[in-house]
């Protein structure tokens, strides 16, 4: 079968290679019908994240209908057409107990690289380099989901593909940062990165019941998006001072809630900019934090700021003083998906939750390195290239 | 200025990883800070979310009788918590398949199965020393890490 692959740093290609099998009772073999970019493969693709192998097939945000399924696998048929958040998850550890399924004890078989880097092991994540369980991504005709009466989620009828793809990675990530950062009604919310998950993530807190939500991002086109598909303020960073421009929209408190969703590789300007460049290329620092030292800055006293952007390692001029000082809550995960994929299928049928203009670029796999290409320049306003493996 | 940068690189990894007690995976598992064989005749423990923990353990019978086993409650209802430990000073071969024997033993009992990976479906390999030096690392990493 087809798959887009990891071919080097800045190379992906499409390349046959052998279809997945059952390999564990609680497996389920998926043919997908749309996978998509996402902000963490630029992070991968560019090696960033250390623990890519050539070959690895990328690609963990998808749908698709299950074709196969392992003797353990109960809620799930052959035939039901699915939608299933990118990190695995078990189930029955005290993390899944605990609705924390990135956490998963169980979803990484590769523990060790992570155990080694972080202190503890998250999750699996599909299509994620070898520090996250080196699990074969979505970008293929066919894929391998285990653990799928945990992951996959049967998708309502009324509800289109290219909606309910997105309950996969994009909206369950914001949807995870504008919870578990505490969102509560009457709140307002300020979000760094109007990508598919900065802009799910401000959906998400108006639909937890915020009252004002602002997102900060320089592109205009996805700024245009944050306001009439979204409904919620933008800011435009590159020529505003995102710290003033929130303490004057906010009667000088600042947002109770600040949601980053930029990730390592942010943008910044001046001096503060060239000195995280040189720092991580010299690995020095492995992030450029800049989003998240302007989030610390701009929350209001004892707010909290929520860390959805991927990091790998270590960051530097932290600013510690300013976090302990002004007694904020900061906190960061991977999705858990799992969590909230009923909630969000049920308001993208009442279409409460719209996302098909994420969708801005469709294609066949077989152009995924086009694909990507113009989705890390941010080409043509493409938000998300979604590669159709049938096609 | 391409060897002096590669060079800061390796230097800056090297600074962190004693600063941060970074482990990198495949470079030695022994504790940053403590002698290698009191690290070594610590106990290794997972905790398994189940209250009704109960032997036999096959994975942990199977690396023979030097190896001492005990269980105990979790605090907070979080299940049951399950120790190994060699006689003696074990190298880290021991310690590592110790660990994963835990590993496989907590699943088992949580899930009913040990997770598998490969075969994964992958394209070509380009044979890089770093792709190779990868491929290690991950071949070991269910025996590694700080457990
Ligand atoms: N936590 C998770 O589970 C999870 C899941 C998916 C993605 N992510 C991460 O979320 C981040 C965003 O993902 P995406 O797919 O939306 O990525 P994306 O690349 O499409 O969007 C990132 C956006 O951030 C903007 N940006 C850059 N610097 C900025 C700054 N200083 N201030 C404000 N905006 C800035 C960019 O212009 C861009 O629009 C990435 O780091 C990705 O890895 C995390
Ligand atoms: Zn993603
Ligand atoms: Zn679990």
């Amino acid at each position: 079968m087809k798959a887009a692959i990891w071919a080097g740093v800045d190379e992906v290609t499409v390349e046959d290679v052998p279809e997945p099998q059952l390999l564990n009772d609680h497996d389920v073999l998926l043919r997908i019908h749309k996978t998509v970019t996402c902000g963490s493969d630029l992070h991968l693709i560019g090696g960033y994240i250390p623990a890519m192998r050539s070959g690895d097939v990328l690609g963990h945000e998808f749908l698709g209908t299950v074709v196969e399924k392992g003797r353990a696998v109960q809620r799930v048929q052959v035939g039901d057409r699915v939608v299933v958040p990118s990190f695995v998850a078990c189930g029955s550890c005290w993390y899944c107990s605990q609705e924390l399924y990135s956490l998963c004890d169980n979803g990484n078989p590769d523990p060790g690289i992570t155990e080694g880097l972080w202190g503890q092991s998250p999750g699996g994540c599909f299509g994620y380099s070898h520090a996250m369980g080196g699990y074969a991504g979505s970008h293929a005709e066919y894929m391998r989901v285990p653990y799928a009466d945990v992951g996959c989620f049967v998708v309502p009828d009324g509800v289109s593909d290219t909606r309910a793809l997105f309950a996969s990675d994009s909206v369950t990530t914001g949807w995870t940062g504008a919870h578990l950062g505490g969102t509560q009604p009457g709140d307002v919310v300020a979000v760094w990165g109007a990508g598919a998950v900065g802009q799910m993530a401000a959906r998400a807190a108006m639909l937890l019941g915020a009252e004002q939500v602002v997102v900060i991002d320089r592109l205009p086109e996805r700024l245009a998006q944050v306001r009439t598909h979204i409904g919620a303020e933008a800011v435009d960073f590159s020529t505003t001072d995102v710290v003033a421009e929130l303490r004057e929209r906010t009667g000088g408190r600042g947002p109770d809630v600040c949601i980053e969703a930029v990730g390592m590789e942010a943008h910044s300007t001046g001096v503060q900019g060239a000195f995280d460049q040189v720092k991580q290329q010299l690995r020095l620092q492995t992030d450029r934090p800049s989003a998240v030292r302007e989030a610390i800055r701009a929350c209001r006293k004892g707010g909290s700021v929520f860390v959805l952007g991927v990091y790998a390692g270590m960051v530097d001029k932290f600013p510690l003083g300013a976090l302990m000082n002004k007694g904020l809550t900061v906190r960061g995960a991977q999705q858990h998906g799992q969590r909230y994929v009923p909630e969000i299928l049920a308001h993208m049928e009442s279409g409460a939750l719209t996302t098909e203009h994420l969708a801005t670029h469709t294609m066949p796999l077989s152009q995924a390195a086009e694909g990507y290409r113009i989705f890390k320049a941010k080409e043509d306003g493409c938000v998300r290239t979604v590669f159709e493996p049938g096609s | 200025m391409d060897r002096l940068l590669r060079q800061a690189a390796g230097l800056g990894g090297a600074a962190l990883g004693k600063l941060q007690h970074t482990r990198i995976p495949g470079v030695g598992q022994a504790s940053t800070t403590e002698p290698a064989d009191v690290a070594a005749r610590r106990w290794r423990a997972v905790t398994v979310f189940r209250d009704d923990l109960a032997g036999p353990f096959p994975e942990l019978e199977a690396l023979g009788p030097d190896l001492e086993v005990r269980m105990q409650p979790a605090a907070g209802g979080r299940g049951t918590e399950l120790y190994g430990r060699f006689h003696g000073t074990p190298d880290a071969d021991r310690i590592g398949e110790l660990r994963a024997a835990l590993r496989r033993t907590k699943q088992l009992a949580e899930v009913g199965e040990v997770l598998r990976v490969d075969p994964a479906t992958h394209g070509t390999r380009r044979p890089t020393p770093q792709g190779a030096a990868l491929e290690g690392a991950a071949a070991r990493a269910p025996r590694e890490g700080v457990l």
